[in-house]
């Protein structure tokens, strides 16, 4: 829909390829194990991954984006 | 939203970097989210450990990296060199082979000649239009339907499939000509024949005059090859015929015949002989017909490959009695017997003997040999 959506999906598209998703998910695992599995929350989750998933985004993926975003407002910018 | 809407160049570049950078962080943000939205649910649901398994099925399942192995760790020719016992003949077939033969040998593949055993049961127990609605329907499967549609389905395929078996069948027979092994069919030609329980005398009769006959133990029918198969030896054939038609069961048809006539006045020989037969059988005793056949054993097993029946065989075999039925007699010089038995009883064993001969002579041979063998025979006997 939106030039949001768009670079949403591009972000996760490119999160997938180069393999930023699974790294996270075993992180998740570890995370699992640690918490014990009947009692992982999703605000237990978010907390331990958010940080690391940030830094794990390659550099690649991460100009990209940022270039991306700088000429969709440079080009949409009212001035 | 509109966040485009403050100034973004010049010197509010940095303003213009933030505004990119939180962007950017808030996608990354809900990439995250998203990953721990489907984590969080696939632990609830239960599913998100699935594709680990514990330690002990890890290795068992390991992958094998032996020689001679597959990396399952299953031998590649395991089966090529076993032998399986196949339930119908009970013999032991290599396991390659036994599909293949297990449809010979059951009459039930496409080239089992099912359609062709069929044919022949049907044709002799029912009327002709019944046989071709049965057949119709098994037909199609085999490229081939009776009647109208002869030509318009591929006999050539039929052909060139069976015509190398045919060959090879006949080469083998060529080299197994003394075996006489009834197991052989199996191989190249399921050779049904009719079930002999269902037919008459009469029926039996005639179908030992053309065909072989000799009842196979597995299928129990009849032989419908020619009377000169390779598989059956001439004693088989005789056995069936006594067993078929009582012990005074006229002898084989004799391929090479020289002598074929069952009596002096022959014009019909075929009724006449078959009179005789049954008006002899209560004249024979068992004693004699059982060593009529004993010593008729010996003669069969030259008979093939004389071509020349001498009348002097046959007529030392009249004259000595029971024991000495000559190579003759074997062959079909039915005639004589039919003239023995005339004269009476004689050497009871003789004539029992030769009485069991008279064959079912082909109608083709007869007429040509009968007027020789007559002035022969009653030479011999005068």
């Amino acid at each position: 829909m939106g030039e949001r959506e768009r670079l949403k999906e591009l972000l996760r598209a490119k999160l997938v390829e180069c393999g930023w998703k699974d790294q996270l998910k075993a992180h998740c695992k570890d995370v699992i194990k640690e918490k014990g599995l009947e009692h992982v929350t999703v605000e237990d989750l978010v907390t331990e991954v958010t940080p690391k998933g940030r830094a794990l985004v390659p550099d690649s993926v991460k100009k990209e984006l940022l270039q991306r975003i700088r000429a969709f407002l440079a080009q949409h910018a009212t001035l | 939203m509109k966040m485009e809407d403050m100034p973004l160049s010049g010197p509010d570049n940095t303003r213009l970097e933030a505004l990119v950078h939180d962007i950017y962080s808030e996608l990354v943000d809900d990439a995250c989210l998203g990953l721990c939205f489907e984590v969080h649910r696939a632990v609830k649901q239960g599913y998100f450990f699935l594709d680990e398994t514990d330690q002990e099925s890890m290795k068992e399942f390991e992958i094998v990296d032996q020689p001679g192995v597959d990396i399952f760790g299953q031998v590649y020719n395991q089966w090529k060199n076993k032998e399986c016992e196949c339930p119908n003949c009970k013999r032991l077939i290599a396991a390659s082979r036994f599909a293949p033969h297990l449809e010979k040998c059951l009459g039930m593949g496409r080239n089992s000649s099912r359609i062709a055993n069929r044919r022949l049961a049907s044709n002799n127990n029912m009327s002709k239009s019944e046989s071709d609605q049965e057949d119709n329907d098994d037909l199609n499967d085999n490229d081939w339907s009776y009647g109208a549609e002869k030509k318009a389905k591929k006999r050539k395929s039929d052909k060139s499939q069976n015509s190398p078996r045919r060959s090879k069948s006949i080469k083998h027979k060529n080299g197994d000509l003394g075996s006489g092994v009834s197991t052989e069919p199996y191989k190249y030609n399921y050779n049904t024949g009719i079930s002999y329980e269902t037919l008459g005398p009469d029926e039996v009769r005639s179908l030992l005059t053309t065909q072989c006959g000799v009842i196979s133990e597995h299928t129990k029918k009849m032989c419908t090859r020619s009377p000169r198969c390779p598989q059956h030896s001439d004693e088989q054939r005789r056995a069936v015929r006594v067993f078929l038609l009582g012990p005074s069961a006229p002898s084989l048809p004799d391929p090479d015949a020289v002598v074929e006539s069952e009596s002096f006045d022959i014009p019909d020989g075929q009724t006449l002989m078959s009179r005789l037969q049954w008006e002899d059988s209560p004249d024979i005793s068992p004693t004699d017909s059982a060593s009529s056949k004993a010593s008729t054993h010996h003669s069969d097993s030259k008979r093939p490959k004389k071509k020349k029946r001498t009348s002097l065989g046959l007529n030392s075999g009249v004259v000595v009695g029971a024991g000495g039925v000559g190579v003759g007699l074997g062959g079909g010089l039915g005639g004589l017997g039919g003239g023995l038995s005339l004269t009476g009883g004689g050497g009871g064993g003789s004539s029992s003997s030769s009485q069991s001969n008279i064959s079912l002579s082909t109608k083709k041979k007869r007429p040509k040999l009968s007027a020789p063998s007559i002035s022969s025979i009653y030479d011999d006997l005068n």
